[in-house]
This record gives C-alpha cells, sequence and structure tokens, in this order.
C-alpha cells in the first residue's frame, strides 16, 4: 500500500515537474530583449546581424522554438543544463557555487525563524489576550508591515553605517586578498542579512503557531491534561505543542524549500554572492540556460518538499496514514 | 438545609456567572449542595440548566474569566481558596473528572495507555513501565478487551463507547475520593450506554460519585439521591425514590411526564435565557400551577419530606 501510494506520488510528481518546466520554457522565452544584442549594444552601442546570428546558432537559438523545447526537455533529463551565457561554464556548476554562498544565510535565519516563530507563537497562543500577548502580536504585524526592503535598508543604515557595527555589504573583508577566506570574517558579514531575512520570516510561522495554538487551547483533551492536576506549563509541553505543531510541518518544509531559492533583495541589498543575486543578474541580462537552471531546482526543491511533508505528517500524527484516500 | 460535617464535599452559595458582550449569563446561582462519602448524587436537568458548569466549577476548570463566588467545601477545605499549585493536586487524585464529549477529550497523539499512565506517573509516583501496568489494568477494570493491545492503540481506534470507558479509567487512575462524572452516556447507542450505566454500577465503590445527566431514568439506576437543577438553580433535591418516585416540584413532574412510557408530554414553553432570568420563580412562566404569587417572589428551598427539598411556593 505505501510502495503503491510512493509510486503514485512520484508519478503525479513528475508529471508537475513537467509542467512546471514547461511553463518556465516558455515564460522565460515570452520575455522582452535577449543576451547577444543586449551585451553587443551595452559594449558598442550597436549589435551586428551577423555577430548575433553566429551566437544565436552556436547556442541553437536559430532553430525552431518547438525543437529548441524537445532538446531542453530531453538534456535537463539527462543532466545536462546547459551553458550560463554569462560564465561559459555548466549551469549546474555555478549554481552549486552559489547555493554555498546563499545557504550560509538561510540555513541560520530559516532555523532561528522557525523555531522562534513556534517557541513566541505558541507562547503568545497559549496567552492569549495577556499583555505579553498583545506586545507579541502588535510587534509582529509591525514587522510584518513594514516593506522588507525598507527595513532591510534601515538596518543596513543603522547597523553598519551609523553604528558601524558591521561590514556595509560583501561577503568577506579585502584582507581575504592575502589571508584567504576567514569563517569569522564571513560570519561577521553575514549578521545583518541573517537579522533581514530572519525578521521577514519569523512573522509568518509566528502567526501560523499562534492561530494553531488558539485552536488547540480550547480542545476538550486540554481540559482533561487539566483534569488530570497537570500544571500548566506541562499541559502546553505534553499536550497543547505537539498537537499545535501539526500544521506547521507543511509550513516548515516549505521554509526549507525556500532556503534553496534564496532571498533576492536581501543578497542585491547586501551584495551577497548566493543564488539570489545570480538570479538577479541572470534575470538583467537575460542568461536563459542559467534562469532555467535556477528555476529547474527552485521546482524540484518545492516538490520535494511536498513529498516530504507527505511522508512526515504520519510521523507525527497517528491519525495520517499515508496511502489512505481522504 | 444545615452543613453537615460528614459531608465529602459541599457546595455553599455558590455562583458562576460568565460576562459576554450581551451581559452576564448566571450559569450557577446560589447553588447548595452536598455530597456525602460513597453515595452517588445525580444531577440533572435540561441542557443549559447549569450543570455542566457546577461539575467543572468544583475542580475549578472553568475559563479564567468566569466569576466565581461562594464556597466549595472538599473535606473541609474550600477549594476556591486554595493556590493553582495545591489545586493540581487536588484534580486527578482526590477529585476526577470525565469530562463530557468523551470523542475529542482524549488526545488524539498519544496512546490511551501513555494517557492513563501520566495521571498515575503524576500523583502516585509510579515508575513509567509500572505506570502502564497499572494502565492497562484499569482499561481490563472498565472493560476495555484486550487492555495489553489497547494500552498502546491511539483514541481514534476507540469507539465511542471504549473512548467513554477508557476516560473513565483515566478519571479513576488515581482512586479519587469522588468522582464527576459529566453526560457520560451522552451520544451513545442503547446498548453501549447500557454498559456504561452497568459499569458505573459494577465499579469498587469507594468513592462518591456526582453523575451529571439529563437522563432521569440513568440518574434513576444509579443515584442513591438526585438534585434537578433548572436555569442554574437546585429546585429539587432529595432521596431518589422520593424525588423520582413522588416529585414535589412541577419542573421535575414535568420531567418525569415528558418520559415516552409516562405518556411524552413536554413542558410547555423553553428553558429561560440565563441573561435576562424571569422575576420570581424562574419555572412560574412554564408552570402549570403558577399562582400569581409566583411571577412575584423567588421562592426557596423548602423541605417537604425527610432530606427532600423542593424551591417552590407551593409548600411555602
Amino acid at each position: 500500500m505505501n510502495g503503491i501510494y510512493l509510486l503514485k506520488r512520484l508519478i503525479t510528481s513528475f508529471a508537475a515537474f513537467c509542467i512546471a518546466v514547461t511553463i518556465m520554457f516558455a515564460l522565460l522565452r515570452l520575455m522582452p530583449g535577449d543576451y547577444i544584442t543586449m551585451y553587443l549594444e551595452a559594449i558598442y552601442r550597436y549589435a551586428p546581424p551577423d555577430v548575433v546570428e553566429a551566437f544565436n546558432h552556436v547556442y541553437g537559438l536559430d532553430r525552431p522554438i518547438l525543437e529548441q523545447y524537445v532538446i531542453y526537455l530531453l538534456d535537463a533529463f539527462r543532466g545536462n543544463w546547459g551553458y550560463s551565457f554569462i560564465y561559459k561554464v555548466p549551469v549546474l556548476t555555478v549554481i552549486g557555487e552559489r547555493l554555498v554562498w546563499t545557504l550560509i544565510l538561510l540555513l541560520p535565519a530559516t532555523i532561528l525563524a522557525t523555531l522562534a516563530g513556534i517557541g513566541i507563537g505558541a507562547y503568545s497562543g497559549w496567552r492569549r489576550g495577556s499583555k505579553t500577548d498583545i506586545a507579541l502580536l502588535n510587534s509582529m504585524i509591525i514587522i510584518r508591515a513594514i516593506p522588507s526592503y525598507w527595513l532591510a535598508l534601515m538596518i543596513l543604515i543603522i547597523f553598519a553605517y551609523y553604528l558601524n557595527l558591521f561590514p556595509l555589504g560583501g561577503y568577506v573583508d579585502t584582507g581575504a586578498l592575502t589571508t584567504g577566506i576567514d569563517p569569522l570574517d564571513v560570519a561577521n558579514h553575514a549578521v545583518l542579512p541573517v537579522l533581514t531575512l530572519f525578521l521577514f520570516s519569523v512573522t509568518g510561522t509566528y502567526y501560523l503557531m499562534r492561530s494553531s495554538m488558539l485552536m488547540t487551547a480550547g480542545e476538550d483533551y486540554i481540559t482533561t491534561a487539566r483534569a488530570k492536576g497537570l500544571d500548566e506549563l506541562m499541559i502546553l509541553r505534553k499536550h497543547a505543542l505537539k498537537n499545535a505543531m501539526l500544521p506547521m510541518v507543511t509550513l516548515i518544509t516549505f521554509e526549507c524549500a525556500g532556503m534553496i531559492t534564496g532571498s533576492i533583495f536581501v543578497e542585491t541589498i547586501f551584495s551577497w554572492p548566493g543564488l539570489g543575486m545570480l538570479t538577479y543578474k541572470a534575470l538583467a541580462v537575460r542568461d536563459l540556460p542559467l534562469l532555467q537552471g535556477i528555476l529547474l531546482i527552485d521546482t524540484l526543491f518545492v516538490i520535494a518538499a511536498n513529498i516530504a511533508a507527505d511522508l512526515i505528517y504520519p510521523l507525527v500524527d497517528p491519525r495520517v496514514q499515508v496511502g489512505d484516500d481522504a | 438545609m444545615t452543613a453537615m460535617s460528614d459531608a465529602l464535599l459541599e457546595v455553599r452559595g455558590l455562583k458562576v456567572g460568565f460576562p459576554t458582550p450581551e451581559g452576564l449569563v448566571r450559569a450557577s446561582d446560589t447553588v447548595d449542595l452536598e455530597i456525602y462519602p460513597r453515595e452517588t448524587l445525580g444531577l440533572i436537568g435540561e441542557t443549559g440548566s447549569g450543570k455542566t458548569v457546577l461539575g467543572m466549577a468544583i475542580l475549578r476548570l472553568l475559563q479564567p474569566n468566569t466569576i466565581i463566588e461562594g464556597e466549595i467545601r472538599y473535606r473541609g477545605r474550600d477549594l476556591l481558596s486554595l493556590p493553582e499549585a495545591e489545586m493540581q493536586r487536588v484534580r486527578g487524585r482526590e477529585i476526577g473528572i470525565v469530562l463530557q464529549n468523551s470523542g475529542t477529550s482524549l488526545n488524539p497523539v498519544y496512546t490511551v495507555g501513555t494517557q492513563i499512565a501520566e495521571a498515575v506517573i503524576l500523583h502516585q509516583g509510579l515508575s513509567g513501565p509500572d505506570a502502564r501496568q497499572r494502565a492497562v489494568e484499569l482499561l481490563d477494570a472498565v472493560g476495555i478487551p484486550d487492555p495489553v493491545r489497547m494500552a498502546g492503540e491511539y483514541p481514534h481506534r476507540f469507539s465511542g463507547g471504549m473512548r467513554e470507558r477508557a476516560l473513565i479509567a483515566t478519571a479513576l487512575a488515581c482512586r479519587p475520593n469522588l468522582l464527576i462524572a459529566d453526560e457520560p452516556t451522552k451520544g451513545l447507542d442503547a446498548v453501549t450506554k447500557r454498559g456504561i450505566v452497568d459499569l458505573f454500577s459494577e465499579i469498587d465503590r469507594d468513592h462518591s460519585v456526582l453523575f451529571i445527566t439529563h437522563d432521569i431514568e440513568t440518574a434513576g439506576d444509579l443515584a442513591t439521591r438526585v438534585a434537578v437543577m433548572y436555569a442554574g438553580e437546585i429546585v429539587e433535591i432529595g432521596g431518589a425514590e422520593e424525588v423520582l418516585g413522588d416529585p414535589a416540584h412541577p419542573y421535575t413532574r414535568g420531567l418525569l411526564a415528558s418520559l415516552p412510557e409516562r405518556g411524552m408530554q413536554p413542558i410547555p414553553g423553553s428553558a429561560p435565557s440565563l441573561i435576562t432570568l424571569p422575576s420570581g420563580c424562574r419555572f412560574s412562566p412554564r408552570c402549570g400551577c403558577a399562582v400569581e404569587n409566583c411571577s412575584r417572589e423567588h421562592p426557596g428551598l423548602v423541605e417537604v419530606g425527610s432530606g427532600h427539598y423542593a424551591r417552590c411556593m407551593l409548600y411555602d
């Protein structure tokens, strides 16, 4: 039963992947402008038609769009994701290098935001209506209401410019040129972007956890636990938290998938050489193979997160059985 | 009613109110009753008469903004003025409660055995495996077949009747002196219901039971004494045979007359809102025996027989 379910799940995931790839392929080609024309015009003010033609021929861009699509699809499954126009190296190599830098920011930011969001949200929901709850709720609403790019800039101006506590941007000090990359130096550069990412992500987790806890706190089994003589902390920890966590599984798996995507504007504002900045750069110059590669990775991770959520649910909720047609 | 010192639990002048935007809901109004050792007191009344609130108030399980006045003396100690930490030692150990809605009263993410063992570990200091063993014994005692296996099952694998039994086992786990059972037969089919009623008459009787029900027959089967509630007040209280065999209050008579085997004559009208209660006797607007004075004066409880009291002008 589980095997059949998994097989079904893989087939539908495969279909989802194919549809996503197709939409991506079509959308990217609907963008105005192309790499070589924009590149040549930027340098020489005009693009010689024969050069454009030669470039398009080398990259197969002169073939019929349907043929390009079929070649792309087949190659994508074979693991050949093409060469980046800008970097002239395989797309996966570029992505792999940048992914490490993205994870340096997003791994701590996501883990901290998830833990803090769950912890604070649980407490807030459990003590509904208390002064602490109201204060927390309002702070979260304010953080959420601030436009994220403005918040990022304010953090930069206050902590890096006025207080001079952290570097203004980049990922290493110029000293790295002679001494090599120092992990502590990287960490110092990562503090502000991590803080910014943390603030963006913590509110969503907080809201969901708070409302989930509100629902759980009113359940009859919480009264049963109280009637047994358990103290409030034990009830919260043992009985409420586990149940309130159930809706969080989906959110957490998607937060994990989101880590791979990176954050375009945080990386851009803090000049961090991750996937987000790479996406921005590739988009600006219409580096189609690179964009396709990045979007494909995102798709794969979202699909994987979906499957992961399905497989995790029965482990945390005994009522859920994978393979049941609910 | 004279305060009797040999009572296990004495409720004195209990008032319970819920503040709402529409006004104060007076769910329980100056309730006096006592429960004696080893007796079963049946508390009957319609839905919304304040039965559940009374049961929950005894263990202080009502929501924090509830307004509670009066005294609830358990073995001489007023539960309403106990510090929370001491109240936690009363809950589950001294007084156990089987909540209404057995379907949702067990935690879905823990096995039933774990949930029973939890109380035993907490109050009796048993080790994990010993508490587990005790949980199995308790499940066996409340008539769960194959208790060893069922202790390891999650609540969703239990039928309605079995959940009720599991909750009774949980409430009895630490051998409390008083068991409050809130409509334990609600929503069960006739056969399952019979089984639960039989269980209550079989389980070892070292403790007292406050059996809350809207089912008069069940109360008659199990209770030694019966209290009848109407609109937050006790309107009649006394020995089960006297109250159900020779009811003094017109409301109790009406309840009995509405039973299917007694002609199924319903009481006209419906229970009043607990926010805007009728003046005088609260039952007077629906009462066939009401006289002019009934809507003006609020009657007190009057002794109509030995230990049998009714709140009615007829006996004034």
